[in-house]
């Protein structure tokens, strides 16, 4: 199958891209648009690095054909802050700890960003399932929860 | 290897209608994809047989659900997100709600339709055991038209299904009758969130004179497709849940299961854990009979038979002081009626002050209906045992309220009168009259009117 020029909007922005439909939203986020915060992990949908918002849910972009976002909003990790300001989950992520190689913690955040539109004030099971697909080998995860905690109170929604 | 984009042709048709076209013209050459929780994970490691899909995600035809007269049709594209968030999902088949919030993560849960999920046709998937226990029919649709299948007859084989190459999973109609039945479903992972099912059970019933009536039990991962457990279903029919049954619909279960061995589970494993399941499914719904002639030697032999944690968690909405259902499970076995309201006395006078008051917190205000019970089913009670305060005049309301206010000031907790066949009058003249009491009087009267509730529950509780 030939390429396709897709229109696409990401993290606000209009981009056209010339790709193939089948081709994964995560390589195309990565390697045409140089939104390199989209991380790899395991490639099938287990471990959550790769999380974006499309059309404000939270998504593993590894499993997602670029032809299925044709129209859709999507947010990228690297669409949470605005100019200089962080995003106030990002803030509580540095405060508190809650990263250490850093590989999980694009989509720890975004997927914090998503649980927190839905529970601005999340109970510890809420935060727990809000994260459940997300895996974090280095932490142990306490540092994160307590940064999605310091967040909920810090944020102002 | 990853696989190469371009050796793949992806169309994404804009209405079901075209879809349904391009199956017929080349039956067998498309493969349908949705959310791509499943097909984006082997083509991702290279293992995607079928070079040419067809993209279904969005398609609202799919994504609906319908409330119709006797029953819901749920659309085969509705995500699990979407079945777990549905009111009426989760009023209705509460086993579909909750196997949608155990399928993956959220991420997958906004992407993986129901659909998916049958056709997929995975022994171990968490939503099948819930639609066999509901007697589900798919509504299956190609271009020639639809047909209607029961959800039972859909799976012929480990991955082999009667889905035609031209056919797509449409709808699922769920009928509404169960939502009066008991349910129960049970999922055993290494993990609660993401982790496929080691076994997942789920069952629908119905009691009459503490027999049964009706009994659908589905189960996952113990046999090459979802399983309908028509043998211990057909075992148990019209007969009560005695011990010596559940003993022998076990034996009939190792017969009906064929599990096999794999990298989550050995075949002994989930052999006992089959087994394990279907005890704590039958022993809750023989516990569930409302019926008191017949079903409360069962109830008692059941809750006789239970483990120590389970059985105190069971007597613990008679009256809410953990201490005092710690104790009564301690005191099993208890041959009848009378030998459990003596024990009941016993432990219950022998607690701590500390120990009371936990139970008494567990009471909502005497015409109030906000409190916070230990269990719902402890709610349920207080609403029936103050059915006659719900019933007086504001006038009464007002002096209650006020009386409940006093009472709590002098006392500090809540007034607490055994209410069952009480007017709102007679109760405010109580409360009246218990306001005069010193500390010492009032603290033994409402010991001695939480012992009179306690056992008027337990009489219910058992059906006695």
């Amino acid at each position: 199958m030939n390429r396709e020029r897709l229109s696409l909007k990401v993290n606000g922005e209009e981009h056209f891209v010339e790709t193939y439909p089948m081709e994964r939203l995560l390589d195309v986020l990565r390697e045409k648009l140089r939104l390199t915060g989209t991380k790899e992990g395991c490639g099938e949908g287990e471990c959550g690095a790769c999380s974006v918002l499309i059309d404000g849910k939270l998504v593993n972009s590894c499993l997602v054909p670029v032809a299925q976002v044709r129209g859709a909003e999507i947010i990228t990790i690297e669409g949470l802050a605005s100019e200089e300001l962080l995003h106030p989950v990002q803030i509580a992520f540095l405060e508190c700890g809650g990263a250490q190689c850093g590989m999980c913690t694009p989509g720890m955040i975004v997927a914090t960003a998503c649980l927190l539109k839905r529970h601005p004030h999340p109970t510890e099971e809420q935060i727990r399932e809000g994260l459940n697909g997300n895996l974090c080998r280095c932490t142990g995860y306490m540092r994160i929860f307590q940064a999605v905690s310091m967040a909920a109170a810090t944020e102002s929604v | 290897m990853r696989s190469d984009p371009a050796e793949y042709t992806f169309l994404s048709p804009a209405s079901l209608a075209e879809a349904l076209d391009l199956l017929r013209a080349k039956p067998g050459n498309w493969l349908p994809v949705a959310g791509g929780t499943e097909v984006m994970v082997q083509y991702s490691a290279g293992k995607l047989a079928s070079r040419n899909l067809l993209s279904l995600w969005g398609l609202p035809e799919l994504s609906e659900i319908a409330e119709l007269e006797d029953s819901f049709r749920i659309g085969g594209g509705c995500t699990f997100a979407q079945l777990r968030e549905h009111e009426a999902v989760q009023r209705f088949f509460p086993m579909l709600a909750t196997a949608a919030a155990w399928t993956g993560s959220i991420a997958n849960q906004n992407r993986a339709t129901l659909a998916g999920n049958i056709v997929n046709a995975s022994p171990a998937a968490d939503s099948p055991p819930a639609l066999l226990a509901y007697e589900a029919e798919l509504e299956l649709i190609s271009a020639a038209g639809t047909r209607r299948l029961p959800y039972d007859e859909f799976h012929l084989g480990y991955k082999k299904t009667a889905l035609r190459p031209e056919e797509l999973v449409l709808a699922v109609h769920l009928p509404k009758h169960y939502e009066s039945w008991f349910t129960y479903t049970r999922k055993v992972g290494s993990r609660e969130a993401q982790a496929i099912s080691k076994i997942c059970i789920a069952g629908a019933g119905k009691l009459k004179s503490g027999s049964v009536e009706s009994l659908h039990i589905g189960i996952g991962a113990v046999a090459p497709t979802p399983l309908r457990l028509r043998h211990v279903e057909s075992l148990l029919l019209g007969k009560p849940l005695t011990k010596k049954q559940i003993a022998k619909s076990k034996l009939v279960l190792q017969d009906e299961i064929a599990p096999i061995e794999d990298i989550r589970s050995s075949v002994q494993y989930r052999r006992q854990v089959a087994e394990n399941l279907l005890e704590d499914l039958l022993l809750t719904f023989a516990l569930s009979g409302e019926d008191p002639l017949t079903s409360s030697v069962t109830a008692l032999d059941s809750w006789n038979d239970l483990d120590l944690l389970t059985a105190a968690e069971k007597i613990l909405p008679c009256c809410s002081s953990v201490r005092w259902a710690d104790r009564m499970a301690n005191a099993r076995p208890i041959a009848n009626l009378d030998q459990m309201l003596e024990v009941a006395d016993k432990t219950w006078l022998e607690l701590s002050e500390q120990d009371w008051n936990e139970a008494f917190r567990s009471h909502p205000r005497i015409g109030e209906r906000k409190a916070a019970p230990v269990t719902s089913q402890s709610a349920a009670w207080s609403r029936n045992e103050q059915s006659g305060a719900a019933a007086a005049s504001e006038e009464i309301q007002q002096a209650l309220k006020a009386g409940n206010e006093a009472y709590e000031t002098r006392f500090g907790r809540t007034y607490i009168v055994c209410a069952t066949g009480r007017s709102a009058e007679e109760m405010l003249l109580d409360l009246h009259r218990r306001l005069r009491n010193t500390d010492r009087t009032e603290l033994q009267e409402v010991v001695e009117q939480q012992r009179q509730i306690t056992r008027l529950r337990l009489r219910k509780w058992l059906g006695l």
